[in-house]
């Protein structure tokens, strides 16, 4: 599903973010990314749908090479990838129906589609009921879930996940970890970056871990370390 | 998309307006020079093809009657004159109806019984003036000539004054209608600001970027149609002042004709309405192109 062949992203000549990197994600997988701040974690992300491209190497996402892609087929791509952010990025005077249901109108799906996947995906993060409060009426979890809603009311094949847990409490964190493994068992392949160990350790999904832009670790079923 | 371009204006005003009213500024001036260069057209209508001396027959002069003009005009040709035409009546009333577009009363006394017909004379060398007043008094002299007019004497100030007028008004309109484009350019720049973190959303979710930039291009479209518009009613509003104005000149002012009465009013009306939509256009598409990146 997700494959990046000796790829290479630099900032500038003396910031190299990732470096020769390769690695393989199969459909359907829950991949955890660890490793130091500024290791490379986000930068890796943000290759997978096209927000960077890499100076060597290639990504392939279904089967098709994105670091030649044409910019008209960004959209589409982006369409079958689901994001989720540490800060959440709510629109803050759209509800929570109306902040998932932007994700559709934007991409031109029909009203009809709308009334009816937005309730779906509402009931299935667990926020029923509270589908006409604004973010400021949410805690944290509730507004990374319907930041997790947004990503997923379109069915993506993928769903990537920067510190989604970062700004939550433990507790809180668990019951997100809980909803993105629901998600992934729906057949969506998940990518997570965390610097989050208590997380790690609990999942036991594949873990790929970085260090100055390397993959100095890549375990089945591993452990935060 | 309509009502996030209307909240959009909302949240803004004051530089919507400042856009609005520059886009109507500079296209009312726009269009005033359309306008004045028709209106000297008129004026200057019967002088076209580089006539400078016309020989009014009087109207009830025959054919046999003004062979002897025709003989004198065809002495000189080749000498001084390189051609000259025969204006009829039908010719001469058209010519009328243009140079006294503004003066209905003066024009209604013209009728095909009583109206001078016209020899229009294009002369080998237009900057012979002293050749011509030569020609002119010879001219005077004959049978059944009602009167000889030169066109350096009625055209000098006419061109001098179209030529300045068409400078200055046109660097004027081009200067502002840039300014009206940049601060388009600088509204939409604004309004994307302002809404940022949406487009990083719509772009993350997979809207493309016309879908992100249409509601924005749409916005500067109507500012830049509604100073078009406004332009456009403060026009026929100046125009139609003018015209009355025009009506009370003296008949021998030589402005009568200065005026915009055949429809060519409406025209100018569509022509800056289409150039606002432009502006409005070219700022915002800029501006919606170069700022997607926020
Ligand atoms: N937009 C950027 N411009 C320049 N340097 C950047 C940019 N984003 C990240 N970097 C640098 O690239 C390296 C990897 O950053 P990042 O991918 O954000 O790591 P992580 O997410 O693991 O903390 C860091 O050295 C960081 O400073
Ligand atoms: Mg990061």
């Amino acid at each position: 599903m997700i494959r990046l062949e000796n790829v290479t992203k630099r900032y500038s000549s003396d910031v190299v973010a990732l470096d020769d990197v390769s690695f393989d994600v199969p459909k359907g997988e829950f991949v955890f990314l660890v490793g130091p701040s500024g290791s490379g974690k986000s930068t890796l992300l943000r290759l997978i749908n096209r927000q960077e491209r890499p100076e060597e190497g290639s990504v392939w996402i279904a089967g098709r090479n994105i670091v030649d892609m044409p910019s008209n087929g960004i959209p589409q791509l982006r369409r079958n990838i689901g994001n989720v952010f540490q800060d959440y990025k709510l629109l803050l005077n759209k509800t929570v129906f109306e902040n998932i249901a932007f994700a559709l109108e934007v991409i031109g799906k029909p009203q009809h589609v709308i009334s009816q996947q937005v309730p779906a995906v509402i009931d299935l993060v667990g926020l029923s009921g509270k589908e006409d409060r604004f973010p400021h009426q949410l805690s944290g979890g509730e507004q990374q879930r319907v930041s997790i809603a947004r990503a997923f009311v379109n069915r993506p094949l993928i769903l990537v996940a920067d510190e989604p847990t970062g700004n939550l409490d433990p507790g809180t964190g668990e019951g997100i970890m809980r909803l993105l493994d629901r998600i992934n068992g729906t057949g969506t392949t998940v990518v997570m970056a965390t610097h989050d160990r208590r997380i790690v350790d609990a999942m036991r999904r594949r873990v790929v871990q970085l260090d100055r832009g390397v993959i100095v670790r890549d375990q089945e079923r591993g452990v935060y370390q | 998309m309509f009502r996030e371009t209307g909240e959009s204006i909302r949240r803004n005003p004051t530089l919507s307006v400042a856009s609005v009213i520059t886009a109507a500024v500079s296209l009312l001036i726009f269009g005033l020079t359309l306008i004045i260069q028709h209106g000297f057209d008129n004026l200057l209508s019967q002088w076209e093809g580089g006539v400078e001396m016309i020989v009014y027959v009087n109207s009830g002069a025959g054919e046999e009657q003004r062979l002897v003009i025709e003989d004198a005009l065809g002495q000189q040709q080749g000498v001084t004159i390189e051609a000259w035409s025969y204006c009829d009546v039908a010719c001469s009333l058209a010519d009328a109806d243009r140079l006294f577009a503004g003066d209905p009363l003066t024009r209604a006394q013209l009728t095909e019984l009583n109206i001078p017909t016209q020899y229009k004379v294009v002369p080998l060398d237009a900057t012979q003036v002293e050749i011509l007043r030569g020609l002119r008094d010879r001219y005077l002299e004959l049978p059944n000539v009602y009167s000889v007019q030169l066109a350096e004497e009625q055209l000098d100030l006419i061109s001098k004054l179209q030529g300045f007028v068409s400078t200055y008004t046109t660097g004027l309109w081009i200067a502002l209608m840039i300014a009206a484009s940049l601060l388009i350019w600088n509204t939409i720049r604004t309004a994307m600001f302002a809404r940022r973190r949406e487009i990083e959303v719509m772009k993350l979710v997979g809207a493309t970027d016309w879908f992100i930039r249409l509601p924005f291009m749409l916005e500067g479209l109507l500012q830049g149609v509604a100073g078009g518009a406004v332009a456009s009613v403060a026009m026929w509003f100046i125009n139609g002042r003018w015209t009355a104005g025009v009506e009370t000149f003296p008949a021998n002012s030589g402005m009568t004709s200065l005026v915009v009465v055949d429809g060519y009013e409406w025209r100018v009306g569509l022509i800056v309405v289409l150039f606002g939509a432009l502006i409005g256009t070219i700022g915002s598409g800029t501006a919606a192109s170069k700022f997607l990146d926020v």
